[in-house]
């Protein structure tokens, strides 16, 4: 469904300055169904991945696609949802004219975009502020938002980079009621999080990156079977890769 | 056209809405109010003066409009990275580019028509109230006037945009926007100055020459599309030149969406 075939990125930092290495040869396949955790530490690469999935950056090298599709071609992200780390959105627009937009970019009628923007709002509770400008929301609400319009088009793969980010228990809670119900659904989901509770409730498998460096891939049950919290697991990949946490 | 129109109509509508754009309606009604004072304290061509006050308030209202408001719809989306709800969409960098400048110019079009009325109104009352000083005036003038503003309004903002590709910050967009509307209406001044040194008694070096010569082929020439003496003492414009200034103001405005829009292809967005 998901698949990066070694893909490596380098970013300058400041103009004449070192470069950094964001992704080393990163290669991983997202199975069609599956919800996979996208897990690491801060500056670990992990929104670079997603970036390039949604093509927001090019790899220097590899190659990926979603669906079969090449992920530069733009039909890719017609079945693609994406719900970026701390959204933000037009200051001036309603949560409505929001989805409105994401619907009708992505090809939809307005009859449809009317049935499904009450469906989500309702589902992410924003359906009293619907009319409201979005430069009044809360961060919570914001997110709230932006997994809204994420989902608008019904895509086959919701790609969610933090999605629990500023998001308060109950928030917590409807987005991983969501995920939960888009696997229900068959869909694919690939979402990274610092938050190790959610990747053990929602995966089926998880990805530990670490450097750049993809350490470990491994379904959740094989890694927690031998009585290790995924937090030692965690904790065991970014010691070997010879990392600190930032505490 | 499918992708195009959803990002014409939230740029129109975010910009619309934004409350800047009050405050420069309000100070440009300000100052048409003013015209029917400032008309009536000058008492001797009075006509001129309420045209010329008219047609500036519009045009700098315009020009505040597209540097406060259009750099910043476009900007903002790469400063606060509202760029990646739109880009995760099934829309094209050049989709994206030729969107924000359709909604961009929907808006310049809509202020610009509101400020017009207020401007019509404005030049209307002083002509009631003094009917002998508007001997030459005439309404197409002062509307062929308006729309070669909005025109170079148009360009200006083309510009912005393409600036905006591969500027890091909204300030520099900015910086780069007002220096080359400076240079735009000065640099047809400036040649021919340069050009003819001996007319005002000064020494010009063929480095400077050939430096403004070449500013002259880059920069847009926005002079030409300022025609508000004629407008303001009633003096008809050929249609050849209506026909010129419309092309080099459309032509430039494409080649400058062009430009952005390939140099956005190429942009990332970490």
């Amino acid at each position: 469904m998901i698949r990066i075939e070694g893909i490596s990125k380098e970013f300058k930092e400041g103009i004449g300055s070192r470069k950094v290495k964001a992704l080393e040869h990163l290669t991983l396949d997202i199975h069609k169904g599956e919800v996979f955790g996208f897990l690491g530490p801060n500056g670990a690469g992990k929104s670079t991945a997603i970036k390039i999935l949604i093509n927001l950056i090019s790899p220097d090298t590899g190659h990926a696609s979603i669906m079969g599709k090449d992920v530069l071609d733009k039909d890719t992200r017609r079945h693609v949802g994406y719900l970026p780390e701390n959204p933000y959105f037009y200051d001036y627009l309603t949560a409505e004219e929001l989805l409105w937009f994401g619907g009708k970019a992505s090809g939809l009628s307005s009859n449809v975009i009317k049935e499904k923007t009450g469906e989500l709002l309702n589902k992410v509770n924003l359906h009293s502020a619907r009319k409201r400008q979005l430069r009044t929301y809360s961060k919570g609400m914001v997110q709230r938002a932006g997994l809204a319009l994420a989902l608008i088009h019904d895509p086959e793969v919701a790609i969610l980079d933090e999605p629990m980010s500023g998001l308060d228990p109950i928030g917590r809670k409807m987005v991983g009621d969501i995920i939960l119900e888009l696997k229900s659904q068959g869909k694919t989901v690939f979402f990274s999080s610092h938050i190790l509770t959610d990747i053990e409730r929602f995966c089926d498998r998880v990805g530990i990156i670490v450097g750049g460096r993809l350490r470990l891939v491994d379904k959740l049950n094989n890694l927690l079977a031998s009585g290790n919290t995924l937090e030692d697991v965690f904790l065991k990949e970014v010691e070997k890769a010879g990392g600190g946490i930032e505490i | 056209m499918t992708a195009l129109w959803p990002i014409a109509v939230i740029t129109f509508k975010e910009g619309i809405r934004n409350r800047a754009v009050y405050g420069i309606s309000i100070f440009a009604l300000l100052l048409l109010g003013a015209n029917l004072l400032i008309s009536g304290m000058i008492m001797q061509e009075v006509g001129k003066v309420a045209v010329d006050m008219a047609l500036s308030t519009i045009s700098f209202a315009g020009l505040l409009l597209v540097l406060f408001i259009g750099i910043n719809l476009m900007a903002k989306d790469l400063d606060k990275k509202t760029i990646y709800m739109v880009l995760s969409r099934p829309i094209s960098r050049f989709q994206y580019i030729l969107g924000k400048f359709l909604g961009m110019t929907l808006l310049i079009l809509v202020t610009l028509s509101v400020l017009s009325i207020f401007a019509g109104l404005s030049i209307l009352m002083v002509k009631m109230s003094y009917p002998g000083y508007f001997p030459r005036f005439s309404w197409s003038m002062v509307a062929l006037a308006i729309s070669f503003t909005t025109l170079m309004l148009i360009l200006l903002s083309a510009l912005s945009f393409l600036f905006a590709s591969f500027a890091s910050t909204s300030f520099i967009t900015l910086v780069l926007t007002i220096i080359t509307y400076i240079i735009g209406q000065s640099i047809s001044d400036v040649k021919a100055l340069v050009e003819a040194p001996q007319i005002v008694g000064i020494q010009v070096s063929p480095l400077t020459v050939k430096v403004v010569q070449i500013a002259y082929y880059i920069f847009p020439n926005l002079s030409l599309f300022d025609i508000k003496t004629q407008a303001a003492h009633g003096l008809a414009v050929s249609p050849s030149y209506i026909f010129w200034v419309a092309s080099y103001g459309f032509i430039y405005t494409c080649i400058a969406i062009i430009l952005a829009a390939i140099i956005f292809r190429r942009r990332e967005f970490p």
